[in-house]
């Protein structure tokens, strides 16, 4: 799994030579776009812009003034439990997701391999299937429950409100964290901490002044996946019941629509800021150096090692195991009791396939669809010099802050004020599959960027002396190099689709659903059985899916 | 590039911060003893020594030549404490650092070290990489590192800015600027292009010298380790197998590998009749006494081309200040470096007689 936030965009090919003095480096030339390419660009910069903008503009100009409703407790007071959730959700999730990669990259803990295959996994878990799960099993008569009190803990803890909501996100979204912290100390050499302790510092002084600092912009752009996850999470809070500003705008996008837009626009603003911050603070590194077989320093735990093999089954079993089995607790319960003629299933086998195909189908278009519209802004970027390509790119990348909700929201607002657009899309699979591909699009970006420069020139420069013209080059050349990178970047938005909630709550057309709303609506009508059933499948699918497309290939890497 | 050497006021103190001792900067004697490392599992760990001793003195400059896998590396860190062996003393100025039940954590050895990719913090500026395992007064001790590698006014610059040379004197700064007892080089030139490396070579041999510090570097490169070492220790297959000065080593190795392994050579059977040895092209002086047979090692400065037709000229490389010319001689090839102005061309009949001083043999087995 790469999710990663592309933090600047990228760096122009530069050669260096043997010993060439790197502030002068010998810069490739790029050539200029061709004039397509470049409109192409920027019109789909704009598509990709249009729904944060389209939310800016309504609030600037609706009759009600919700730019007056700003500061009014209404707006105030969900804004409040949102910071308060996503600063301690950062917090815990950046101590856990660092804790965890170090032990599992840095240490001769047992089984460290499968730490490194299994702790990714919790990203698989929509939050609020997770929740859910979560919910359930601490409440009398679930799992945990029942486990806790055979060992005397009578009194479990209720998961719900704050409290809930920061367990559950932060077990839920560790792994954005621990995935980049977990690559860059598996890549960083370990000739720089022996350099350390050769110059005096102790195993501890040597991890706080060396490691630390080259990971800390992994542990950086990690966390703030974690921010934004959690300010713009939608299912787990409905669940919990913590009144967020998500949960606030959903609740009245129908009933006050300036509220929300009110509502709206300060989680836009929540989430640009803490962009800009973490892209102040975080300063570009420089390369480690040109040797990489270099291993990393492996430290001995002695008798910790035990205890650490012990706290990774934990966070394991939390975020993993227990949910997983709570939903197939709950789905063989629902299978039994229907069987031995009890209350039946309130869903039938047709309407479960119905949903699963419905969730491939939106999936599987947006995916291909998203990549196919970043790739003309990676070419732009990649393999031109053009002020278009970098502003498409920076466009794309900004869209990563803009929650689901939002995009939701705004499209919603837009096919309801406009007849025209109400008839042509309103109500249609392309206004849903739309949503999703500006939602993702700045997944796919980073993903196509990097194929897209992996090709290296003197490859298409070699096609073009063996005498292929600029199509044949791209069918003989590129695309085969890139596909790949590419197909995990399907791969990427659609596990992403899969699991996406509000977007596939607020944007579907009517009677269409998927494997998610089938699921949220289930759990909400407390029909735990079917929710369970269905979750079990998506999960099972999302699992086979990033098997096949993500960690197969982040494995090596 | 010029190498200052700083005067005795010059001298920054002794760095004290997190060290075992302090005090002036004295060259230290390292002593290995039965140094024995198995690595656990396969392929991955380093390379295995099998029962290594070694005296270095104070002050002296000794080169680990061998090939790669041999066990070099992990010799020089089993000095540093980076490795732990299996058996075996390591005594650094008689205090043992690694022992049974003795062991020394690398932080407090006072032994630096120069890595093969240099390891520069990539997150610190040049004069902090410097500074790292300083205490206080850095700045004097810092700037006097700087200088003393010829690297003034770049302090400020981050290690991604600087060429490799450069990086490579900034890696030499930081670890000579707490002063350590020894210096250890691990390929220290093998990733400059090859002018670069000779020019580092002599700069770094003249520091060497200059500080009179103890030094131990790893190379697989002869010429390396015989320009810069003031002894080389060979080793192969995690073993010791010669230490002795590069001349001594290059005209009296103790035994063909090592004969072939530095410098170029040939081993000829030949036929050996107490101080002399019969050869196809003529009897050659031996430097001890043998009978039977023997490989007498010829190199290509003790031959010499004259007319004849016993060889054919198989091969000719031009070098600028000599030329090497490859003869077939009874199915064998023969190595002959003559002068830069010869005039052979390839297939030409030659003759070949041994002229030199008297031949190392090795009794045939």
């Amino acid at each position: 799994m790469t999710d990663s936030f592309p933090t600047a965009p990228p760096a122009p090919e530069v050669a260096v030579d043997g010993d060439g003095p790197a502030d002068r480096p010998g810069v490739v030339r790029r050539p200029r776009p061709p004039g397509l390419l470049r409109v192409g660009g920027l019109v789909l910069a704009a598509i990709f812009a249009f729904p944060g903008l389209y939310l800016v503009w309504r609030n600037l100009t609706e009759d009600a003034d919700p730019l007056g409703l700003v500061f009014s407790p209404r707006v105030m007071e969900p804004m409040g439990r949102t910071l308060r959730l996503a600063v301690s959700v950062s917090i815990s999730a950046c101590l856990l997701g660092t804790a965890l990669a170090w032990f599992s990259t840095r240490t001769d803990l047992p089984l460290a391999r499968l730490w490194r295959v299994v702790l990714p996994l919790p990203l698989v878990f929509p939050t609020f299937i997770g929740a859910a799960a979560l919910i359930r099993s601490f409440n009398p008569g679930g799992l945990a429950n029942d486990v806790l009190a055979t060992v005397g803990v009578d009194r479990t803890p209720e998961l719900q409100g704050f409290f809930g909501a920061w367990f559950v996100l932060t077990l839920f979204t560790f792994p954005y964290v621990y995935l980049p912290v977990a690559a860059g100390f598996r890549q960083l050499p370990g000739s720089l901490e022996e350099s350390a302790r050769l110059l005096g510092d102790s195993p501890f002084a040597a991890f706080r002044r060396v490691c630390l600092p080259q990971v800390a912009t992994a542990i950086g752009a990690g966390t703030l996946l974690v921010f934004l996850y959690t300010i713009s999470d939608f299912g787990a809070v409905q669940l919990l019941r913590y009144d967020t500003l998500t949960r606030a705008i959903a609740t009245n996008q129908l009933a006050n629509p300036p509220v929300a837009l009110a509502l709206s626009l300060i989680l836009l603003v929540v989430a640009g800021a803490v962009v800009m911050v973490e892209r102040l603070f975080s300063r570009r590194r420089s390369d480690i150096g040109r040797i990489h077989d270099n291993k990393p320093v492996i430290y001995r735990l002695g008798r910790w090692r035990w205890p650490a093999f012990f706290g990774m089954a934990v966070a394991a079993a939390l975020s993993i195991g227990g949910p997983m089995l709570a939903l197939v607790d709950w789905s063989a319960d629902g299978l039994r009791r229907s069987l031995r003629g009890g209350r039946p299933l309130t869903i039938d086998a047709e309407e479960v396939i119905d949903a699963t195909g419905n969730t491939v189908l939106v999936g599987v278009l947006a995916a291909v669809l998203a990549v196919a519209a970043v790739l003309p802004i990676a070419y732009l970027v990649g393999r031109y010099r053009s002020r278009a390509g970098t502003v498409a790119y920076a466009v794309v990348i900004s869209t990563f802050a803009l929650p689901g909700l939002l995009i939701a929201l705004s499209i919603r607002f837009w096919t309801l004020r406009s007849g025209l657009v109400f008839d042509l899309v309103g109500n249609t699979l392309a206004l849903l599959i739309f949503a999703y591909i500006v939602r993702f699009g700045s997944l796919a970006m980073g993903v196509s960027l990097v194929a897209v420069q992996s090709v290296p020139t003197r490859l298409h420069d070699a096609a073009a002396t063996l005498g292929a013209g600029s199509l044949k080059r791209l069918l003989t050349v590129d695309l085969p190099i890139m596909a790949p990178g590419l197909l995990a970047g399907v791969g990427l938005v659609l596990l992403s689709v899969m699991k996406e909630l509000p977007i596939s709550l607020l944007v579907s057309p009517l009677g269409f659903s998927t494997l998610t709303t089938r699921i949220f609506s289930s759990f909400e009508d407390a029909f735990v059985a079917e929710a369970g059933l269905m979750a079990v499948i998506l999960i099972g699918l999302s699992f086979v899916l990033s098997w096949f497309l993500v960690i197969r290939r982040a494995e090596h890497l | 590039m010029t190498i200052t050497r700083p005067t005795d006021g010059d001298r920054a103190e002794p760095a004290s911060k997190g060290r075992g001792r302090s005090g002036t900067p004295v060259a230290g004697s390292i002593g290995l003893r039965h140094l024995s490392f198995h690595y656990e599992g396969g392929g991955e760990g380093p390379a295995a020594l099998e029962d290594v001793s070694l005296d270095i003195a104070a002050g002296e400059s000794i080169a680990l030549l061998g090939p790669s896998g041999c066990g070099k590396t992990t010799l020089l860190r089993t000095i540093a404490g980076l490795e732990r062996p299996d058996t075996g003393v390591v005594a650094i100025d008689d205090e043992i650092v690694t022992g049974p039940g003795s062991w020394v954590p690398p932080e407090r050895r006072r032994v630096g070290m120069v890595f093969q990719d240099w390891a520069l913090f990539p997150h610190l500026t040049v004069a902090r990489n410097v500074a790292y395992g300083l205490g206080k007064r850095r700045r004097d001790a810092v700037a006097d590192s700087l200088r003393l590698v010829g690297l003034v006014g770049t302090g400020d610059r981050m290690p991604s800015t600087l060429s490799g040379g450069q990086q490579q004197r900034v890696a030499l700064a930081r670890a000579l600027a707490p002063q350590p007892r020894v210096l250890l080089l691990d390929e220290p030139f093998s990733n400059l292009d090859t002018n670069l490396r000779n020019e580092l070579r002599s700069e770094v041999h003249r520091l060497l010298l200059d500080l009179g510090i103890t030094s131990v570097f790893v190379t697989h490169d002869q010429e390396e380790a015989f320009v810069v070492g003031d002894r080389v220790a060979v080793m192969n297959a995690g073993r010791v197998v010669q230490v002795d000065t590069p001349a001594g080593l290059y005209a009296r190795p103790t035994d063909p590998w090592v004969a072939t392994f530095v410098g170029d050579a040939t081993l000829v059977r030949c036929r050996a009749d107490g101080a002399t040895a019969g050869s196809s092209f003529g009897v050659i002086p031996l430097e001890s006494e043998h009978r039977g047979d023997v490989d007498v090692l010829l190199r290509p400065e003790q031959l010499r081309l004259v007319e004849g037709d016993r060889a054919t000229v198989e091969l000719i490389e031009f070098y600028g200040h000599d030329v090497m010319v490859f003869l077939a001689i009874d199915g064998q090839t023969l190595r002959v470096r003559t002068g830069p102005d010869v005039r052979v061309r390839r297939g030409d009949r030659v003759g070949v007689v041994f002229d030199g001083p008297a031949a190392h043999a090795f009794t045939a087995i």
